[in-house]
């Protein structure tokens, strides 16, 4: 059974025992518009909630992404490299990330639920 | 992701502001204005349409501003380096505003109109009120100069721009490029300027504020033409190697270091009797300490403005001042200062992120001009 968490930055986890997926919302594809390139953490380095993790780069801008939870990144997106316009694409699916040994599922009672997200964007 | 505007400034929108809400644009404060970034189909296709085809850009926010007077070319010469005599009328000049230290107040346009007691300037949004009190400061009281809030501006860009608008107004077919006329349409005179920012051929019109929606929609009319927003226009000109004002040129740089030596007419250059000739004449002589130059990273990554530019024995050498992702091309582009001595270096390193990335130096533009000649 898998769960899915919101963060006030826009990014998303599903999880899934203590794995998670991370990409980003379709409101903040939308947002950030064309994306040219992403860069991506290194696999087996460790990284605690809120804490920058990648950078997706638009044709205006770079923005920082936070990890939506703590832990160790043991696979990463490595299509995103040369078709970074993934993400615009689909964003909830073939656009995802990286993935997450998940340290302290506590943590996620910090994040959001898919109605409190709605909420927040305004949807 | 969030976006700060600072409350004490008043931002003004322009009069084509309800028509690009109707649009889906995505508006954003810039210059001191309400303004499209982009609409629905996002920077790159508005940016490659705009190569392929055409596209219209709402550029209201420019100031339009007519000086009026007995003289006033010759009044205006000894501000501007640049020769009335050597234009014909109606012929356009890029140009800058210069202080007495010869750095750069404002680039903008300058057009010697078919009446020789009137000049016409379109100048930068943010620099418009300093420059008209510059222009005040360095010219006579009996000059008018008037600031043309009544005129919105549009631009029309591309290579089919000529066809499009010639399906409205005929005459414009075989204008110059860098030359301007007014030309009535309906019951209204419009300024129509053969020239634009992206790199391509195209138009400037200045038309009524009452009278841009209409004629805005009436040009969309045609299959040929989109909406396209800041956003292209930005990654056009930059790829078009084209200076934009408070980026790769300010109050503390002089147009011989950011390569516009072209734009300074060499008759006033040697006698340098402009503000800051004597400058500007002996930064040429003896050349400028740092060059505004091509930069093509290795890989994905944008080296955008304030990257740090490193030669190969890491000392630091320059800086980015425009960077970004260039949609023609597919790969990322910038452009910075580098100190002189190392201009002709092969490689040398962007710090993006604390990564040093390998970029090759090239001599601007990365997308070659694709402007209107006549043919002979």
């Amino acid at each position: 059974m898998t769960d899915i968490f919101y963060t006030k930055d826009h990014e998303w986890i599903k999880v899934n025992g203590d794995e998670g997926v991370v990409g980003i919302t379709s409101y903040a594809s939308e947002q950030l518009g064309d994306i040219v390139f992403v860069e991506l953490p290194e696999k087996g380095n460790s990284f605690d909630q809120g804490k920058d993790v990648a950078v997706i780069e638009s044709v205006k801008a770079a923005s920082e992404i936070y990890s939506p939870a703590s832990g160790e990144i043991y696979e990463t997106n490595s299509s995103l490299e040369e078709k970074p316009e993934i993400i615009n694409e689909d964003p909830l699916e073939k656009g995802w990330l990286y993935k997450i040994i998940i340290k302290n599922k506590d943590e996620l009672k910090n994040l959001m639920s898919e109605e409190e997200y709605k909420k927040l964007i305004g949807v | 992701m969030s976006e700060l505007i600072n409350e004490n400034i008043s931002i003004e929108k322009t009069s084509l502001f309800d028509f690009h809400n109707k649009n889906n644009a995505k508006i954003v404060p810039f210059g001191g204005y309400y303004l499209p970034i982009n609409y629905s189909s996002g920077i790159i296709s508005e940016h490659n349409h705009t190569r392929l085809k055409a596209s219209v850009f709402d550029v209201s926010h420019m100031g339009q501003i007519e000086i009026n007077g007995p003289f006033v070319m010759e009044a205006l010469e000894k501000i501007f380096p640049i020769s009335f005599s050597k234009l014909a009328p109606g012929k356009i000049k890029y140009t800058q505003l210069l202080n007495h230290e010869g750095k750069i107040i404002d680039d903008l346009m300058i057009h010697k109109t078919r009446d020789e007691n009137s000049v016409w300037l379109v100048v930068n949004a943010a620099c418009k009120h300093k420059d008209i009190n510059h222009l005040r400061e360095n010219l006579n009281k009996k000059f008018n100069i008037n600031l043309r809030n009544d005129l919105s501006l549009i631009a029309l860009q591309g290579p089919k721009s000529e066809k499009i608008l010639a399906d409205l107004i005929p005459e414009i077919k075989g204008m110059e490029f860098m030359s301007s006329s007014w030309f009535r349409y309906k019951n209204y005179e419009i300024l129509i300027s053969r020239c634009g920012y992206t790199g391509e051929d195209g138009f400037e019109i200045s038309i009524p504020n009452k009278n841009v929606v209409t004629f805005t929609e009436k040009i969309l009319k045609n299959n040929d033409v989109k909406l396209a927003g800041l956003g292209a226009r930005d990654s056009l000109r930059l790829e078009a190697g084209l200076c934009l004002y408070g980026h790769d040129i300010d109050i503390e740089k002089n147009p011989i270091e950011a390569g516009l030596k072209w734009s300074i007419c060499k008759d006033r250059l040697d006698k340098q009797d402009f503000i800051g000739g004597q400058v500007i004449a002996d930064e040429y002589k003896k050349g400028p300490q740092k060059n505004l130059l091509g930069f093509l990273p290795k890989g994905r990554a944008p080296a955008r403005e304030g990257t740090l530019i490193y030669d190969a024995s890491n000392k630091l050498i320059g800086e980015v001042t425009s960077g970004g992702f260039s949609p023609s091309l597919g790969v990322p582009i910038s452009m910075g200062y580098i100190i002189s001595s190392f201009s002709n270096e092969k490689e040398v390193f962007l710090d993006v992120r604390g990564k040093k990335i390998p970029a090759d130096i090239i001599k601007l533009p990365f997308v070659p001009h694709n402007y209107f000649k006549r043919k002979k």
